[in-house]
């Protein structure tokens, strides 16, 4: 059944995957800060800010992300931007990923309560010091399982880069079958290549999940404090 | 309205603010407050405070005296602008327009806040919700950690040890690595108070802390602030425990429709009520002693 000599393939496969985990790196990690940044300014009370804001969401969640991937590699070059493969694939996955992580992290964001930042505020706490001790940690817990499925989302839709030649896992698969005409063998391998990079990802994910959902230490310095805190509770109370 | 309460009572020092309000023990063995009204400097001055809301005054003209080691206790039928008038204490809402003074420095004049550092302004004034407002992310310890590390820039260590014995002092120490949710209400409304007093504040503004209790969790709660008064601690309370304001309180504040209609010792308001407002509002309270 099986007639591709893999072992000969090993190497563009290798590099296909790299080239996969590296598109999904950098497509989400520049998706989550856009995102990000594009959910405070949704947050902001100034319309002249909200409202860019919410434009861009409306518009890259409403057109393909085939048609941003053209619209970059091909038609950017007709007005003198012309990039490589590489930046353009991941210009459009962070385009595009942004609209819809951005509109996870602002409900994530609302769904926090505000006496959350009152009583952060009442106890003296800046503005910057409640958002990122109080405001982000809590709205983390909620943005968690929709980022996580937008993330191996995007690791899947990194396929659809073999239309500019990518040399991601999808491009290295075609030229194979190109080479071998046994389009199934070489299609079902690959799926079951993107299954294994997907299914332990996703479930990594979850595990993640359930850790902070639980409020588990996952910094150094808390479960240092907590440390701490264990130690003093036990010496005082035998005290 | 003078401040005068009939009684005797051990004196309560002129100096009855501690400079530390933190200790280890709530050590007094004396029943109640002092009965003397305290002759502290004032903690915090309000006069000419309005405040409204989409054109609607929900707080008029309100001058209001909290001297140190004083008591207070905001009374009056829901809407009345009690819960806005302690809000304004530490600007977590604006007013319109007001002049406050806290520990005898201008905060707020005319119709802004004339304090540099609001955040420190705060950490003076100790908050305590009705609905607790714990950080659900961290564990009791931790909360009462938080903001002594990020805003009163306190050593880790010296913040646990404060932490480790204010949250014994409300006796929830058995709970501290415990999350909010896994709390009840009582216990997590001890540990708000907790994490409001590792602050060292000079005046504490409780915000109907046993509303949303039941009996039990409310009488834990209750005996803790009765613990902080008979150790001194300046307070301003709105509650619709109107036996407890009796008990607790050096002064009664009524009001009704965002102002004060009437204030005194809890004897001169509670039981002589002078106005009609203040006398219907007492007969609705059964058990308050009229």
């Amino acid at each position: 059944m099986f007639e591709v000599p893999w072992s000969d393939y090993s190497d563009p496969l290798w590099q296909g995957l790299l080239h996969t985990v590296e598109y999904t790196v950098l497509g989400f990690c520049g998706a989550a800060v856009l995102g990000l940044v594009l959910a405070l300014m949704r947050l902001s009370h100034l319309r002249m800010v909200r409202f860019p804001s919410a434009l861009y969401t409306e518009v890259f969640k409403n057109i393909p992300l085939l048609a941003i991937i053209f619209i970059t590699y091909f038609g950017l070059t007709s007005v003198g931007l012309k990039m490589g493969a590489l930046e353009a694939g991941a210009l459009s996955l962070v385009v595009f990923y942004a609209a819809y992580l951005s509109e996870i992290f602002r409900s994530a964001l609302a769904g926090v309560h505000d006496g959350q930042r009152e009583s952060a505020h009442a106890l003296g706490m800046s503005r910057l010091g409640t958002l990122t001790h109080v405001i982000f940690p809590q709205a983390l817990r909620l943005a968690l399982p929709g980022t996580n499925t937008f993330l191996v989302d995007l690791l899947k839709s990194t396929s659809l880069l073999v239309t500019i030649s990518a040399a991601e896992l999808m491009t290295q698969a075609q030229l194979i079958t190109s080479d071998t005409f046994r389009a199934l063998e070489v299609y079902v391998v690959i799926a079951a290549v993107y299954f294994a990079l997907c299914y332990p990802l996703s479930q990594a994910l979850l595990w993640l999940e359930r850790k902070v959902r639980a409020g588990a230490a996952l910094t150094p310095g808390r479960r240092r404090r907590l440390r701490k805190a264990r130690v003093m509770l036990a010496s005082e109370t035998t005290s | 309205m003078k401040l005068t309460k009939a009684g005797s009572g051990p004196e309560k020092p002129a100096d009855a603010v501690p400079a530390d309000p933190v200790p280890a023990t709530a050590a007094d063995p004396a029943g109640r407050p002092s009965t003397e009204p305290p002759e502290g400097p004032a903690v915090v001055r309000i006069s000419g405070l309005s405040k409204s809301f989409d054109g609607r005054l929900v707080l008029d003209d309100i001058d209001l005296e909290i001297r140190a080691g004083e008591i207070v206790s905001l009374l009056g039928s829901s809407g009345g602008g009690k819960s806005t008038l302690l809000r304004c204490v530490n600007l977590l809402e604006r007013p319109d327009r007001a002049t406050i003074e806290l520990a005898g420095e201008p905060v707020f004049s005319g119709d802004r806040a004339v304090y540099r550092d609001l955040a420190e302004l705060r950490q003076r004034v100790g908050m305590v919700f009705q609905r607790f407002h714990l950080f659900p992310h961290l564990t009791a310890i931790e909360n009462v950690v938080l903001a002594q590390m990020k805003a009163a820039k306190v050593s880790e260590d010296q913040a646990l040890e404060t932490a480790v014995q204010l949250l014994r002092r409300v006796g929830v120490d058995h709970r501290a690595l415990a999350f909010p949710e896994q709390m009840s209400g009582g216990e997590q409304q001890r540990v708000a108070i907790a994490r409001a007093l590792a602050l060292r504040p000079a005046v504490l503004l409780f915000d109907e802390p046993t509303s949303a209790l039941d009996p039990e969790s409310t009488r834990e709660v209750l005996r803790v602030i009765r613990g902080l008064a008979e150790y001194g601690m300046t307070m301003a309370i709105v509650t619709h425990e109107v036996p407890f304001a009796r008990e607790i309180s050096d002064r009664i504040a009524f009001l009704d429709g965002g102002r004060i209609i009437e204030q005194g010792t809890p004897e001169e308001v509670l039981d002589d009520p002078q106005e009609a407002r203040t006398q219907a509002f007492l007969a609705s309270y059964e058990g308050s002693g009229r």
